[in-house]
């Protein structure tokens, strides 16, 4: 693969705000990484981290004080045109569009592509959103939820081969957010790519491939969600003996059973049960972002 | 062309979802000047060349529902879209801001133009009512040019206005404080020849003169401006409100307040 083909690329990427009583808010710190076509990459972080700061320059909605993001090798500066038409994007925050109905703002939302007729694709999208009994709905009558569904099926009407999440399953509850992971699982296996961004550890875990994760504006890890598992979490192995005692050993997440016993000096033939803990993301995390 | 045909109906359609606020209330206030101006104090009123004032204020007041419709439409698109988060969705798919300001734009005009011509309409049965005979339009193609041209100024105004304003307040703040008093002095109620030499001197430099006069050579076939002077200030208008809301789009922000 093209190094420029990548779906998304950022490199050495930096957002400086400059507050109006002179502060400066560093809010993206040299951030470089790139998405693998037909993965989903997580961009973790606590609140703050800069997250959302490098999705609206992405999506051009901000200016990145330096560096630069590339959709399929193209600047999204110069050519936006092309780069947008490549992304469909779910802010975090939530649209209120007063005046309209979810048919309406979908149909809207195919123009503004240059799509006249898509019924299809807006059926389709609101049967898989759950939002077909409520097309004829304003967005004001809508909870909270079905807004959010709402913004995710208008960001699917152009079909977009590179998809950005951001915080989509924040306040939501727990059985959207499982639908949600769902959903994200079949656009995945149809081969768009999906940037997301979350707080949620579980969901990271569930869902990405590979991290990066975030700390103050820097990138502070980089890599599979294994490996951030294996280098910073640990295992927790719980032993029950023969004998009737028990014991628990805590060890590095990459360590196996058979190298945990030998060097413990355990036969198995004394191990009555056995109960192992794996490492979570959540404890790698905050060993990350924590220090 | 897609995208920008879908954002002119939704500008469209947006204005109509709230019909009331935004071609009634402005219909039923040109109703009101048209009695009390036109029909009651006026009725006695007949200008120096014997006009009578209702066929003078007629016009004034299709101008000026031009141009505080065009105004308050686009405006308050972009305001409202600010405040619901709609506004970033503009920024986020493939739509050009000349696109972005010339569906505003004529989705001001479009608005601006049913307001002037309710307005006129009415007016030309008060004027059949007071007067024996209706009003008739002098110059047709000149009324269509000042409402593309006026309408489309007074939208990009309203554009440049709404991406620069932090609040309602200072969006208000200019309808109040430069709109109002530039509209009123511009000759809507009354012909300069009739005020101080001084006024008549400033007036010259409000540009909505020109256009509120060239409205009323459109008409009725004159007024306080030649037709070729009025032509050539709405002309630069256009042109620098577009510069200008081109300005507000590229240095202004798309986020929501
Ligand atoms: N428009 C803005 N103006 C000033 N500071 C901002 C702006 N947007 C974000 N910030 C600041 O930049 C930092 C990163 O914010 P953000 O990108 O929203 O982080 P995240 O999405 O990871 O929570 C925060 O300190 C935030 O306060
Ligand atoms: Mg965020």
């Amino acid at each position: 693969m093209l190094h420029n083909h990548f779906p998304l690329e950022v490199s050495h990427l930096v957002k400086t705000y400059a507050l109006k009583n002179g502060v400066r808010v560093e809010a993206v710190r040299d951030v470089s990484f790139y998405m693998k076509p037909g993965e989903v990459f997580g961009l973790l972080g606590p609140n703050g981290a800069g997250k959302t700061s490098i999705i609206s320059i992405i999506t051009t909605l901000e200016k990145a004080t330096s560096g630069s993001a590339r959709v399929f090798g193209e600047d999204v500066d110069s050519n936006p045109y092309f780069t947008k038409k490549q992304m469909g994007v779910v802010h975090q925050e939530i649209v209120n569009t007063g005046f309209f109905t979810v048919n309406e703002i979908l149909k809207f939302q195919s123009g503004y592509y240059g799509i006249r007729n898509n019924n299809e694709r807006i059926d389709y999208l609101l049967e898989k959103l759950g939002l077909k009994d409520h097309r004829e709905k304003n967005v004001k009558q809508l909870s909270g939820g079905m807004r959010r569904r709402l913004m995710i099926a208008k960001a699917l009407v152009h079909s977009p081969k590179v998809l950005l999440l951001d915080e989509p399953t924040a306040g939501v509850d727990v059985h959207l957010r499982e639908s949600l992971w769902q959903f994200v699982t079949e656009l995945k296996s149809e081969g768009i790519s999906i940037l997301l961004t979350t707080h949620y550890l579980e969901e990271a875990e569930k869902l990405c491939e590979r991290v990066g994760i975030m700390n103050k504006g820097k990138i502070v890890f980089m890599g599979s969600t294994q490996e951030a598992i294996a280098q910073y979490s640990t295992k927790k192995v719980y032993i029950e003996f023969n004998s009737g005692e028990a014991a628990v050993y805590t060890e590095t997440a990459s360590a196996g059973l058979v190298e945990i016993l030998a060097h413990h000096k355990i036969q198995f033939t004394d191990i009555k049960n056995i109960k192992i803990e794996e490492g979570r993301l959540e404890e790698a995390f905050s060993k990350m972002v924590n220090t | 062309m897609i995208a920008f045909l879908t954002l002119l109906e939704r500008e469209i359609k947006r204005f109509l979802k709230v019909i009331i606020q935004t071609l009634i209330s402005p219909i039923i206030s040109s109703f009101l000047y048209l009695l009390v101006f036109g029909v009651s104090l006026g009725a006695s009123v007949t200008l120096k060349n014997g006009m009578p004032y209702l066929s003078f204020l007629i016009p004034g007041l299709m101008a000026m529902g031009l141009i505080n419709n065009a105004f308050q439409n686009s405006s308050s698109s972009v305001v409202t879209s600010k405040f619901s988060g709609d506004l970033e969705d503009m920024r986020v798919v493939p739509i050009t801001n000349s696109q972005i300001i010339f569906a505003m734009g004529l989705g001001g005009v479009i608005r601006g133009f049913l307001v002037a011509a309710v307005t006129g309409l009415v007016g030309t049965v008060f004027h059949y009512y007071k007067l024996g005979e209706p009003l008739y339009v002098q110059h047709p193609f000149w009324i269509l040019f000042f409402i593309l041209v006026g309408g489309l100024t007074f939208s990009f105004i309203g554009i440049f206005i709404a991406f620069i304003a932090r609040t309602f307040d200072q969006l208000s703040a200019f309808s109040t404080f430069i709109l109002l008093p530039l509209t009123y002095l511009g000759g809507v109620f009354v012909s300069i020849e009739t005020l101080h030499p001084t006024w008549q001197a400033i007036s010259k430099f409000n540009p909505l003169f020109y256009l509120i006069n060239g409205f009323r050579y459109a008409i009725i076939g004159s007024s306080d401006v030649q037709l070729g002077t009025s032509i050539f200030v709405c002309l630069m208008g256009v042109v620098v409100t577009y510069i200008m809301a081109r300005i507000a789009l590229v240095k202004g922000s798309f986020s929501r307040w």
